[in-house]
């Protein structure tokens, strides 16, 4: 996806999204992932390249409790508007003033 | 190394919208700046898309976001290089905050940065970071109306070169 919007050098690291320096409270590992990330500064030459950085996730997901967190607005609004997931795959967004969802 | 798969973490429903988002990115010219000195002796500024800001500063529009879940504030935060995690908060209505919350570094690595300043891999560490939130249908205000000021700071405070971290 970053390579699509065109940024300039891009370090590829195949870790669940939410923590892409790594696992909470390794500050080692975190160290590692940042400092290959920012040798391919210095690597790259060619624009736009893509280093894919030589780490990988050995656990299925890291693990945390169920979140209690809610729910984001849009996965919300999709459940109780399926029809509207469609609009945002095509990118048809339909136009709402903030403030009222209702009138979609 | 072999190709990063972007999508083994993903459900079904985002992979589906991110990669149709994907396909429609219009081909375009890729901005870049060969790096004029060694790592050694560049100043790094970091760009969250977390959604981090201070305590003390205004908070992302999360009630906009609620109101109208296709749109997300489009603006950013300054994050002082040696902020304490207690002093900010992570707002991002879609990711899962525990991990950003358990430990900043896992999203915003400023403590990692300044580690790998005293070793001397890194020149040093700007005096200001960024976040801006990562749900954004249509970047056109953040990149027409809030980008201007940060990458003027950016070159006020002599940064070299910048980290984006998609979070």
């Amino acid at each position: 996806m970053t390579a699509s919007v065109g940024a300039p050098r891009i370090a590829g690291i195949e870790y669940p999204l939410g923590h892409p320096l790594g696992e909470v409270g390794d500050a080692e590992g975190q160290r590692r992932v940042l400092q290959a990330a920012l040798q391919v500064l210095a690597s790259v030459t060619t624009p736009g390249s893509i280093v894919n950085l030589p780490f990988v996730w050995q656990k299925p997901a890291q693990k945390l409790e169920k979140s209690t967190q809610e729910e984001s607005p849009i996965t919300k609004l999709c459940k109780r508007k399926p029809w509207l997931f469609l609009k945002l795959l095509s990118g048809d967004i339909p136009a709402m003033p903030v403030g009222d969802e209702s009138s979609v | 190394m072999a190709d990063v798969d972007s999508f083994r973490f993903l459900d079904f429903a985002t992979t589906r919208v991110v990669k149709a988002w994907m396909s429609r990115e219009p081909k375009r010219p890729v901005p870049f700046v060969p790096l004029r000195k060694p790592l050694s002796q560049c100043r790094v500024a970091i760009l969250s898309s977390a959604a981090i800001s201070r305590r003390d500063d205004t908070p992302f529009d999360l009630d906009g976001e609620r109101r109208n879940p296709f749109w997300g504030d489009p603006s950013l935060r300054t994050i002082p290089k040696d902020s304490q995690a207690a002093g900010l908060r992570v707002e991002h209505l879609h990711i899962d905050r525990r991990y950003a919350e358990r430990d900043l570094d896992t999203v915003l690595p400023l403590r990692r940065l300044d580690e790998l300043v005293d070793q001397g891999i890194v020149g040093s560490s700007a005096p200001t970071h960024y976040s801006m939130m990562g749900y954004q249908l249509d970047l056109q205000e953040t990149v027409q109306q809030h980008l201007p000021p940060v990458i003027a700071r950016m070159q006020a405070e002599a940064v070299d070169a910048v980290l984006l971290v998609p979070v």
